[in-house]
């Protein structure tokens, strides 16, 4: 079996890394952006002197027509949009300062979000990546910059909450490594098709197809998921292994795969399309355990704890994977990977020893709930988006910064609400077990 | 005096009585004196590693104001591009090391311990 393994690693790694190659930027920054320093601006003519960070060669590049020569800040490193659509190449979309002063607020808003998006990491094995990214955009930093150091953040973080769970006898190595190498085969499909989208329909069709994947996987994952977990809240609490996984268990086409500690043995052919499909929704929305942990669950017939586990090995390897393509391209803002870690660390060891506490359904909960809650937060985005493709009558104002509050707040209420229901369910099963060590110590001395 | 049998079971009586059964049980054993080692089924109570806490706690200190009074050297090194990539790769490895261990320690002295 082990030789099937690695004969099914060996292909398929290849054939991603052909993939990447072919893609060359892959899932990096566009070829449209820039990275240097302004060193100076000519305000009659419109111009600005820019100096190529990797090159060190100085290009002229003209200002956009919405743009302001004084709004230009010199000697600082900034990240340059070229705007595609105009005559001349060097025309500049907008501008952005790649690094955000560090204020004291805006170090603890850091450091606050990396403690509960850990807790929920090591709890439902992701989560915080659709929270981190839009915050730390809120924060004033460039998109490109935000994911960069939102995946350079991930993955160490990923590695300390997959260690845990292996040392608590949860995480399926094997299973983990099998679905990353097939997910990042997923990252680049999801990049082509990324890509595609937006050179057919521009950003607001992009931005649409990203908000209708989040809605429809998000709504009917997490409703799927919602309705088993209440199911088993309401009877035993003990899961029991699908009809649909167990179908699929039977199905016997080499090479079967014997995964240990999920206790399944499944053929490949069932495992390769959840890999692909967690590794293309992590490219289109970031957060592939949505589809990774509730496949494994309830197509492989893997218990919740050891899915979500197993879901850390895949953050970690794809996240390191990024990590170096973001680093290759020199994005990442160190200072707010590691502030998030400073906290992440914590949270996601506390999450991951508080699986050891709870029933398996209770992961499951937290998972649906979470799910469910971002779904409105993309899903009031949506009107927006038609309204820029021109298919709705463009909204009010007031309507846009209404929808825009509603889905920041709703991803404050998805992190608030599981990393509450996740302390809760520790904190009481905290209690029960040490009564029940008490209650055996009382019985034994007489 | 000679202590008979009754009177043993008496005193081993009165202390059973009394909720003392530990001192019931070894007066009817006729081991008074020397205490046997219980075997207990709550496992003994580890040493918390305050010691180790502080030791990662303050290399990770270290490194952070280390990081943060360099930042401009930091930022600008870190995203040079092309194989400086480990810089910042390299740095979240060392950090999740350090701080990792430092986090795991906190919160076994904190008494979060996974359930056995």
């Amino acid at each position: 079996m082990k030789k099937l393994l690695m004969i099914l690693m060996f292909t398929l790694l290849p054939l991603s890394l052909s993939a990447q190659a072919a893609l060359a930027a892959g899932d990096g920054p566009s070829k449209d952006m820039l990275k240097g320093i302004i060193t100076e601006v000519h305000a009659p003519e419109r111009t600005i002197t820019f100096q190529k960070d990797d090159t060190k060669e100085l290009i002229t590049l003209a200002l956009g027509e919405k743009m302001q020569p004084e709004d230009i800040k010199l000697n600082q490193k900034v990240l340059i949009n070229l705007d595609k659509h105009a005559e001349t190449g060097n025309v500049m979309k907008d501008v952005s300062i790649m690094f955000i002063d560090m204020t004291v607020s805006k170090l603890l808003a850091l450091l606050v979000i990396g403690a509960i998006g850990g807790l929920l990491s090591g709890f439902i094995g992701s989560g915080g990546a659709f929270v981190m990214t839009p915050a730390m955009m809120s924060l004033g930093v460039p998109g490109a910059v935000a994911v960069a150091s939102n995946m350079c953040h991930k993955f160490p973080k990923a590695m300390v909450g997959a260690y845990k769970r292996w040392k608590y006898g949860q995480a399926d190595i094997k299973l983990g490594l099998v679905m990353a190498v097939t997910a990042v085969i997923g990252v680049q499909i999801g990049i082509k098709i990324q890509k595609y989208i937006l050179a057919q329909f521009g950003g607001a069709g992009s931005n649409l197809y990203i908000s209708a994947v989040f809605m429809v996987v998000l709504v009917f994952v997490g409703g799927y998921v919602f309705y088993d977990a209440w199911k088993l809240a309401k009877g035993s609490g003990e899961a029991t292994v699908g009809k649909l996984a167990l179908r699929m268990q039977k199905i016997n086409i080499p090479p079967m795969i014997h995964f240990k500690t999920a206790n399944i043995t499944i053929s490949a052919w069932i495992t390769i399309p959840i890999g692909v499909l967690t590794g293309m929704l992590a490219a289109t929305i970031a957060v592939g355990g949505f589809v990774g942990v509730p496949g494994m669950i309830y197509v492989f017939g893997v218990s919740a704890v050891v899915a979500s586990a197993t879901e850390l090995i895949i953050a970690f390897v794809m996240g390191a994977w990024g990590s170096v393509q973001w680093g290759l391209s020199g994005l990442i803002d160190i200072r707010l990977a590691l502030l998030l870690l400073a906290t992440s660390l914590i949270g996601v060891q506390l999450g991951a020893l508080g699986t050891t506490y709870v029933k398996d359904y209770i992961i499951k909960v937290v998972m649906a709930t979470t799910m469910l809650i971002v779904a409105i937060s993309r899903g009031v985005k949506v009107p927006g988006y038609l309204a820029d493709l021109e298919l709705i009558s463009p909204l009010e104002p007031g309507t846009i910064a209404l929808f825009e509050g509603i889905s920041f707040w709703a991803l404050v209420v998805a992190l608030g609400s599981a990393g509450l229901i996740i302390i809760v369910a520790m904190i009481k099963g905290m209690t029960a077990d040490s009564r029940s060590k008490k209650t055996i110590l009382g019985v034994s001395n007489g | 005096m000679t202590i008979t049998t009754f009177d043993k079971n008496m005193s081993a009586i009165a202390f059973a009585e009394a909720g003392e059964h530990d001192t019931a049980r070894q007066i009817l054993d006729g081991k008074t004196s020397k205490k046997q080692p219980r075997k207990s089924p709550a496992p003994v109570a580890k040493r918390k590693p305050y010691l180790a806490t502080i030791i990662f706690g303050t290399i990770s200190l270290f490194a952070y104001i280390l990081l943060f009074t360099n930042e401009k050297l930091v930022t600008d090194i870190f995203t040079m591009g092309g194989w400086r990539w480990m810089y910042p790769v390299g740095a979240a490895f060392f950090f999740s090391f350090i701080h990792g261990a430092f986090a795991s320690n906190l919160l076994s002295a904190l008494g979060l311990e996974a359930k056995k």
